[in-house]
């Protein structure tokens, strides 16, 4: 290996390998993590649960619509 | 995100019923070939395992396309879709002559209704879950 091609190698590796100096990230990403934190977690309103509780009563009742309702699923 | 909205709107449609539909698969083959039930189920699977999660991805598109913007309810839209899947499916079992038992006929009324509030439910919350995290609405 010559020196030419040896410059050449180091050239090469100085463009492939730009980030192993970088140790700072591009953007803070604080900001996002607390605006996440921050979401609400998902809630249920009331008539929702009494729909929800309507349907598992029918379920009981009724037990012969389960396989009707899964082939429509 | 800004890309392809119409194809993140189809996943995030079908993919809920897509896993459901692999519990019911599992437990129709349960019932079909360890219990030995005398229903060829296989005649008429095609409709859930194909009609029913390419509706569910072409209705998310729908809504992504016409409704979203106006801030339409994606339960009530989401629950309406067994107004047209029941027929569906009512018409795909009468063509390929399935029989549908007794039993099943007799609870039809109340069926529809609660077909209609499951809809509602799992369309506001995993489908709308779904879409806000594919940045559909």
């Amino acid at each position: 290996m010559n020196e030419r091609e040896r410059e050449e190698i180091k050239r090469l590796l100085k463009e492939f390998v730009p980030a192993a100096g970088q140790t700072e990230l591009g953007r803070d990403l604080w900001p996002t993590m607390l605006k996440r934190l921050e979401q609400q977690p998902i809630r249920m309103p009331w008539w929702d649960w009494a729909l929800l509780a309507g349907v598992t009563v029918l379920f009981c009742l009724f037990p012969g619509m389960i396989p009707a309702l899964l082939y429509h699923l | 995100m800004n890309k392809h909205p119409y194809l993140r709107a189809y996943l995030a449609g079908i993919a809920v019923p897509t896993v459901f539909l692999l519990i019911v698969m599992s437990a129709y083959t349960i019932i079909r070939y360890v219990y030995a039930v005398p229903l060829p189920i296989e005649r008429i699977i095609v409709f859930p395992m194909a009609a029913v999660p390419n509706a569910w991805g072409l209705w998310n598109v729908l809504y992504s396309a016409f409704l979203v913007k106006r801030h339409f309810s994606l339960g009530l839209f989401g629950g309406a879709l067994p107004l047209l899947l029941a027929p569906g499916g009512y018409v795909v079992t009468r063509l390929l002559g399935f029989t549908i038992p007794d039993h099943v006929l007799a609870v039809a009324p109340f069926a529809l209704p609660v077909g209609l509030v499951i809809y509602y439910l799992v369309w506001k919350y995993f489908v709308g879950f779904l879409n806000a995290e594919l940045g559909i609405a």
